[in-house]
């Protein structure tokens, strides 16, 4: 079911990256420059070289308390001050990791110092803490779609008249843990991602990256429309050949989209299967419609990458050009990708696409108030 | 808010069972051989879940504080050569994924919820907000082992489904109602098991600024 109806505004938004905060980031991608770098994967244990992007200043090791912290800090000192927490003003943390790198610390050191922030239960509370929100803090996970989730419940929460504003919070920092899995899958590899690029095999690279949006009704200078989810589930870790489950999630955000001109931020984190599907709905959903992808460059944020890049993408939008997608060369996997960056200011609006495990996809169109 | 109607609920709750005793027990409701690689949670929620018949409009609303307990003490212990499979089964929300890829259940709406004192009244909260004419409300947790020696992990097994919808239909088992209150109070996830496994009524806060009222009629599911 899509959220059509939902008259659910965006008041402030921003995100933390390697390059800095929301403008820096967007300005580092119509730049062409690449925050992935060859890292262990392992961190200090070594490993194979694979790319990733962190925070400066952050190693892949946890520390404790951890090394993510001052930059959810820095992070939350940017949102509008107010009662977060309470019941007219609920806070909704989303991502995939949470303190998952100090679970990773606790088993090979020992050291009871990372069992605080390990669990999403126990770190997102030491964060309520530390940020002085009240107790109505929920948690959303769902991998890579985890931040479209947030958005969703926290436009529900406002739409409904339970909250006057909602905040969405969303952050994932790199780990062994995470790098870890993700290399043992195979598709974290030596190779740099170059998302919607035909080549033989395919990359993804892994970034930190946080993000917060402010939902408000009736306020706001952007709009959030048409979020629509959906969950193929045919595997864990690929999609229905015959790409049905991006057809289904796009389909109410394409209605929603009528009559108007749109470009379209994917997902595009650099595998080959994944990729070729989504450019192949995003262009049936969506003709003539630009297809960008930002992983290239930052590398999938996992399950804050809707909320990092929803915060890229309203600065496209202030700034009247959107970047192209980094990392990228011919041959694409199909027309509409955009390799280059391009000026926006002749759309209506911009579709913000993730997918995850599971077969998980979710989208919604932001329009200018 | 408006109330929910309780369609049907199923509960199960593992007590001093090992994981291999609850895999035994269940095993019977899953293809053979579907069972060697799903966990307790998943085996768990899965049970409940799968009597509630999901169909792809229906909405999942999935609540678990800590989620595959047991697959991720045993992808942290894989290093340094990590295991994909424990990793991908340790990734939220593995617990009800098991289930829904393994009969290939396509669902529009998953909702996975974690947190700790409050979310009973979350997931609860969450299925209200849904549009869905039918929310799943399931959950669960499984006992941790060496996780559970740092407060990382649950210290119970249990899982419950829960059929919910705005229509009241036929005989529903019970009705949910959620309403602005001045107060405080919490409902976590065992609590909220707690009140679906015994069938016991509830009458108070179950967080700051917000009352549940649960009632069950006279013949539950």
């Amino acid at each position: 079911m899509a959220d059509t109806a939902a008259p659910v505004r965006v008041t402030d938004c921003g995100c933390a990256t390697p390059f800095g905060d929301a403008a820096a980031t967007h300005a580092a991608l119509l730049r062409g420059e690449r925050a992935l770098v060859p890292a262990r994967v392992l961190g200090k244990e070594g490993g194979d070289p694979v790319p990733l992007a962190l925070i400066p200043g952050r190693t892949l090791d946890e520390d404790a308390p951890p090394g993510w912290l001052p930059t959810v800090r820095r992070l939350a000192a940017s949102m509008p001050e107010g009662d977060w927490g309470s019941p007219r003003r609920p806070v909704f943390v989303t991502g995939s990791n949470f303190g998952v790198g100090g679970l990773y610390a606790l088993r090979r050191s020992g050291d009871l110092a990372f069992a605080a922030w390990g669990a999403p239960p126990t770190c997102t509370e030491r964060l309520r803490e530390d940020l002085g929100w009240g107790p109505d803090v929920s948690i959303l996970s769902h991998a890579c779609v985890s931040a479209h989730l947030g958005l969703l419940e926290a436009s529900r929460a406002v739409e409904s008249g339970l909250a006057e504003e909602a905040l969405v919070l969303s952050f994932d920092f790199l780990s062994p843990f995470v790098a870890g899995g993700f290399h043992a899958l195979k598709i974290l590899n030596a190779d740099f991602p170059a998302p919607y690029r035909e080549r033989p095999s395919g990359a993804i690279g892994l970034g930190d990256g946080a993000a917060f949006a402010v939902l408000s009704r009736g306020r706001g200078e952007w709009v959030l429309e048409g979020q629509s989810l959906f969950n193929e589930m045919h595997h864990f870790t690929s999609n229905q050949p015959d790409a049905s489950g991006f057809t289904e999630c796009l389909g109410p955000v394409a209605a929603a989209a009528r009559g108007r001109r749109i470009w379209f931020k994917g997902h595009g984190t650099g595998t080959l299967e994944a990729g070729r599907m989504e450019v192949r709905a995003a262009a049936q959903a969506f003709p003539g419609s630009p297809l960008v992808g930002w992983k290239g460059s930052l590398g999938h944020t996992l399950g804050s990458c809707g909320l990092v890049e929803l915060a890229i993408a309203i600065e496209s939008v202030k700034a009247g050009r959107t970047p192209g997608t980094i990392g990228d060369e011919a041959p694409a996997m199909g027309d509409n990708v955009a390799f280059s960056g391009f000026a926006n200011g002749e759309f209506d609006g911009v579709v913000c696409a993730s997918n995850a495990f599971g077969g998980a996809h979710a989208a919604f169109l932001l329009t200018h108030a | 808010m408006p109330e929910m109607h309780i369609q049907s609920v199923f509960t199960d709750e593992g007590r001093d069972q090992t994981p291999a005793e609850i895999r035994e027990r269940l095993r019977g409701g899953y293809p053979p051989g579907a069972t060697r690689r799903m966990t307790t949670l998943g085996l768990m929620v899965g049970s409940t879940l799968s009597r509630l018949e999901p169909g792809v409009e229906d909405a999942i609303v999935y609540a678990t504080g800590y989620a595959e307990s047991c697959a991720l003490e045993g992808f942290l212990d894989s290093f340094p050569t990590p295991s994909p499979t424990l990793f991908q089964t340790s990734i939220h929300p593995s617990g009800v994924q098991q289930l829904l890829i393994g009969r290939q259940r396509a669902v529009r709406e998953l909702l996975p919820l974690s947190g700790g004192p409050l979310l009973g009244f979350h997931a609860l909260r969450a299925a209200f907000l849904s549009r869905s004419a039918r929310v799943l409300l399931c959950g669960g947790e499984e006992r941790g082992t060496w996780l559970l020696d740092y407060g990382l992990a649950s210290d119970r097994t249990f899982a419950f489904a829960a059929a919910l919808t705005r229509e009241s239909g036929g005989a529903p088992a019970g009705r949910a109602t959620l309403t602005r209150a001045e107060g405080a109070g919490e409902l976590g996830l065992a609590e909220w098991f707690d009140l679906l496994h015994g069938r016991r009524g509830f009458d108070g806060m179950v967080a700051p600024g917000w009352r549940l009222e649960l009632e069950w009629h006279a013949s539950p599911t």
